[in-house]
């Protein structure tokens, strides 16, 4: 299974579906902690975030043959995630609790790495009272490094919204940071 | 993060072996595709035709006189409106299912898409291909009763407008 590290998610995918289904462990090992991020930020709810994410890799692995092996495989995981998330919130309307785990990955030293630490939870802080329509896409480009195209296609909107909602989720960002 | 979170692989692989998940084949989305595209071009050739069928109903009723709008209100087949509404309705959400339409403004596709469909409605009827339809193809049934309904001579009502023009 090693040998499968090399290769990229869409030729695993293409694997999974002509060879042997059991690569597919290898596509969920790869995304498991983005995905657990992105759907923790978006719900706010490690459970819940769990189960989305576990439910989505068994409706991604049930249509894996619809999957266009041309396009990028990630854009089409985030997006059954952002779906199986938004339907689990609109579900559960109700306010949750702040994750407080959901870690900034650091090579720098341990006073860096603090401050970063301590710059990242006011972050998350503010990032949590913006709208979800603007903390997704600044999310997916700041925390998960998504292209601005890539954004458009989990979020199903074109590139010209994307720079919108995140230039002005950044200015919103700025105003509530400056009031905390 | 907890253990059982961060292995979500396991958990994940474990379910698709114990639940005995399974694929959908690669037929079964080909299958998908193509009814969706069939119903996609189904309910634009719907809507296509009546608002031609609409136009037809409007010129032989005469849309101004007033002593006519009455008998006009009355007798208008509202279900073609119901119809051309609904079929739009149909190829609009067929369209957002599409993965380009979110690439270009919504509004832009659905604007595009009413004008399409008026204009063609427009072309087929100005070029009386509606009326070949109907009278030859598979429409002939219903533009008999239409014509026996409404007291209609076939042909009635073409260049009506271009004709009172003329001797003005």
């Amino acid at each position: 299974m090693s040998d499968y590290e090399k290769l990229s998610d869409e030729e695993v995918v293409e694997d999974v579906r002509s060879k042997d289904q059991e690569l597919y462990s290898v596509i969920v090992e790869r995304y498991q902690n983005k995905l657990l991020r992105y759907a923790g930020n978006l719900i706010k709810d490690e459970d819940r975030a769990s189960d989305v994410v576990q439910d989505s890799f068994i409706k991604a692995f049930i249509n894996l043959n619809g999957f266009d092996t041309k396009k990028k495989f990630s854009s089409w995981i985030y997006r059954i995630v952002h779906n199986e998330t938004i339907n689990i919130a609109k579900k559960y309307q109700k306010e949750l609790p702040i994750l407080d785990d959901f870690d900034f990955q650091s090579d720098e030293s341990i006073e860096d790495n603090f401050k970063q630490k301590e710059t990242a939870a006011k972050v998350k802080k503010c990032l949590q009272e913006i709208p979800l329509l603007y903390s997704e896409p600044l999310t997916l480009f700041y925390i998960d490094e998504k292209s601005y195209k890539e954004i458009g296609d989990i979020l199903r909107i074109p590139m010209g919204t994307v720079a919108t909602r995140i230039s002005r989720a950044k200015i919103l960002m700025k105003k509530i940071c400056q009031k905390n | 993060m907890s253990k059982e979170l961060k292995n979500i692989t396991k958990v994940v692989m474990d379910r698709i072996h114990h639940d005995k998940i399974k694929m959908h084949s690669k037929a079964y989305f080909v299958v998908g595709s193509f009814l969706a595209f069939i119903g996609l071009v189904a309910s634009m050739i719907t809507s296509v035709f009546l608002v031609g069928l609409i136009r037809f109903s409007l010129r032989t009723h005469g849309p101004m006189g007033e002593y006519r709008l009455d008998q006009m209100i009355s007798s208008f087949p509202w279900w073609m409106v119901a119809s051309a509404i609904l079929g739009l309705v149909i190829g609009i959400w067929l369209l957002r299912r599409y993965d380009f339409s979110y690439k270009i403004n919504f509004k832009v596709i659905v604007v595009g898409f009413v004008v399409a469909i008026i204009v063609a409605g427009w072309i087929i009827d100005m070029t009386g291909l509606n009326d070949i339809l109907f009278r030859q193809g598979p429409g002939q049934g219903i533009m008999r009763q239409y014509f026996q309904e409404n007291n209609i001579q076939p042909g009635q009502g073409r260049g009506e407008w271009k004709n009172n023009l003329k001797y003005k």
